[in-house]
């Protein structure tokens, strides 16, 4: 059965130029008609959510993912078409809407909790597992403004998971938070999935997505790019992304670079007539199309354009790779690889294959080196001019994405 | 559609009522010094008034305490009920742009929210009665539909303004001006026969003039209201509430995005 159904889905804003805020303003201006701008958040939207499914919402700031789940959950209303929800909709925009300082713990679960739809003797059942959930028990009667940030978010938080939505809209709210309260609200959200409540989830983050939808909507600019299976449309958000700007995008930090590589004398001698130069350098995704985008544990493949004015032999190429706070994690060059070039005269590339990127998330510089291996005479060096960001699939932590498997050896196997 | 929207109302009874109830809270601080304090502000301008009125400008009318407290109380009434109905969408922005329920809960229950300062500061009202061993009569039966006209009034009142103010914020200095104006233009401190002849008429075409009058001659004293008074009332709570519905329908659609 259907529980969500967006048809045709538009929606403008007009922002004016000049905002008349009172009566005044508008009968000083009725002579002059108000300048404004129409602004397209959403543009011809459709899309069906059945029962017990879990639909995430991805793409880029200002693609209209948020303004799409206000109008779904009747907050904002649409310019043109229609949504339609058969049940009842639940929504985690923020956590803690309606609190108010003045009033105490109990008051306030009081009224969020009616916000959120609950019935008054539901409300008084759970008051006491929701302080104790929240670790709150002792502060019942405390005002809300003597708590800590930490502790409101708790307390909203322990509220909205006692609701028994039908239709679940949730847009961030994992955003905030520690490690430990993030974990906490993916296990409530599979409690919720396991019982076959209908999902609609706006997040950048791709793993959750990706672990937790059944389909996934894809939006750029306000249009709907694509719907459908989660790996293929994260695949396509990730791999798709037009490259704005080459890869070497932080030009004028690399400048800098430069300019304090200068002064350890091995920039030195290239400056003055390069015999042959690194042009540039591209990523490869595994459609073949250049990116800085790529999923973990993804292949990649560098290409290094290089240009040699005069024949050079035995020339070694090199990279270094660094995480963006420029810790060395990583080195090679054909040397060391085996790979002996003879020579090489005019322009060409060469590639670098990399099977599995044994990395998990963030952004991650390069370096390439270009010598002559007889007496290691250095042709050119670009020192961490290019860059690449992984995206994680899962929810290992740290920097290295090691592709492994647990394997159990006991005596007394269950 | 409107059967459909009462129901849809008595659903979130809950909601309505905790609302108000905070509201009601926050706004004697939550204690029992604040309801005190609250109490003393109508004594206060109550005595002040009898001494001008009464001694000063040599009124003469039975019982006039407790004729300037009923006045003050039912204006107090229309005046709380529509200011701070009036900021009942705008002062919960937060809310507005997060989650959807009918707009017109938070109009309501800030209605009520008056009410029950009102009802708290009639006991004073009461125990005044007491004291001075005014009779009641049959008459109080008009009262309620008396009071419940005067809750509609507020309400559709309320409802436009709320609207108003979340696109043009200067509704609110326009609303306390009139408000005042109203207030010396409505039989409150004085009787009716204090107008000239030819502007009691013109004075009379205010329901909350009419109100006021027909709640102290049924209440005070113990004369039943005038049916014509009673049918002005009934229509023009109509007409306030319809209006004010119009209005605000027309502009709540906007509300999360003009907030």
């Amino acid at each position: 059965m259907t529980a969500i159904k967006v048809e045709h889905l538009h929606k403008t804003f007009r922002i004016p130029h000049q905002k008349r805020t009172t009566i005044f303003e508008t009968l000083t201006g009725v002579f002059k008609p108000p300048t404004y701008e129409t602004f397209h958040a959403l543009r011809d939207i459709n899309f069906t959510v059945e029962e017990g499914e879990a639909l995430g919402i991805i793409g880029e700031n200002g693609s209209g993912k948020s303004t799409l789940l206000k109008i779904i959950a009747n907050i904002l209303r649409p310019s043109l078409g229609s949504v339609t929800a058969l049940k009842k909709l639940t929504p985690f925009l923020e956590l803690g809407v309606g609190f108010q300082p003045d009033l105490t713990a109990s008051e306030n679960i009081k009224i969020y909790a009616t916000i959120m739809g609950m019935q008054k003797r539901e409300i008084n059942d759970k008051l006491d597992d929701i302080l104790e959930f929240a670790g709150l028990k002792n502060f019942r009667d405390t005002k809300l403004k003597n708590f800590s940030s930490g502790m409101q978010v708790r307390l909203a938080f322990s509220t909205a998971i006692q609701t028994n939505p039908e239709i679940l809209l949730m847009d961030e709210v994992l955003a905030v938070g520690d490690m430990e309260f993030q974990q906490k609200c993916l296990d409530v959200l599979n409690e919720y999935r396991k019982k076959g409540i209908t999902i609609i989830f706006v997040s950048h983050d791709l793993g959750a997505v990706r672990r937790f939808c059944d389909k996934v909507l894809l939006l750029n600019k306000g249009r709907q790019v694509a719907i459908g299976d989660p790996t293929e449309v994260i695949d396509r958000y990730v791999y798709s992304k037009v490259e704005t700007s080459p890869s070497n995008n932080n030009e004028p930090e690399s400048n800098e670079n430069k300019l304090q590589d200068g002064k350890d004398g091995l920039t030195c001698r290239q400056i003055s007539g390069k015999i042959a130069e690194i042009v540039d350098v591209s990523f490869y995704d595994k459609f073949d199309h250049a990116n800085t985008n790529f999923n973990s544990l993804d292949p990649m493949k560098v290409r290094i354009f290089y240009n040699s004015k005069e024949l050079v032999e035995d020339p070694v190429f090199g990279i270094a790779l660094y995480s963006e706070r420029g810790k060395h994690l990583f080195g090679t060059n054909t040397y060391l690889k085996n790979y002996p070039i003879n020579s090489i005269l005019g322009s060409g590339y060469i590639d670098l294959l990399i099977e599995k990127i044994p990395l998990q998330t963030g952004k991650f510089l390069m370096t390439v080196d270009l010598v002559q291996s007889k007496d290691y005479v250095p042709l050119d060096h670009k020192d961490k001019q290019y860059s690449f960001s992984v995206i994680p699939t899962g929810y290992e932590e740290g920097i290295l994405g090691l592709s492994c498997s647990w394997l159990l050896n006991s005596e007394r196997a269950i | 559609m409107i059967v459909k929207h009462i129901k849809e109302m008595y659903d979130y009874r809950n909601l309505i009522w905790q609302l108000a109830w905070s509201e009601f809270k926050l706004r004697y601080k939550n204690s029992i010094l604040g309801y005190f304090w609250s109490l003393l502000e109508p004594m206060l301008m109550l005595i002040v008034l009898y001494v001008i009125f009464s001694n000063l400008m040599r009124v003469q009318v039975e019982h006039y305490q407790l004729f300037l407290l009923l006045g003050i109380i039912l204006w107090g009434f229309l005046s709380r009920a529509t200011t701070i109905g009036m900021f009942s969408i705008v002062g919960r922005a937060s809310i507005v742009k997060k989650i959807y329920f009918p707009r017109d809960i938070f109009v309501v229950s800030s209605c009520i929210t008056a009410l029950l300062m009102s009802i708290f500061e009639s006991l004073i009202f009461i125990i005044f009665m007491v004291f001075f061993r005014v009779p009641i009569s049959i008459n109080l039966v008009y009262v309620p539909f008396i009071l419940f006209f005067l809750f509609i009034i507020s309400f559709g009142l309320s409802l436009a303004l709320s609207a108003l103010n979340v696109f043009y914020r200067d509704v609110q200095f326009i609303w306390q001006v009139l408000l005042q104006v109203g207030y010396f233009a409505t039989p409150i401190l004085y009787t009716l026969d204090v107008f000239p002849k030819n502007l009691q008429g013109f004075i009379l075409l205010n329901p909350i003039a009419r109100i006021i009058i027909s709640a102290r001659d049924t209440i005070i004293y113990s004369s039943p209201a005038k049916i014509e008074d009673l049918l002005f009332m009934f229509l023009s709570s109509i007409v306030f509430l319809l209006v004010g519905y119009i209005i605000f329908s027309r502009l709540e659609p906007r509300f999360a995005e003009e907030i």
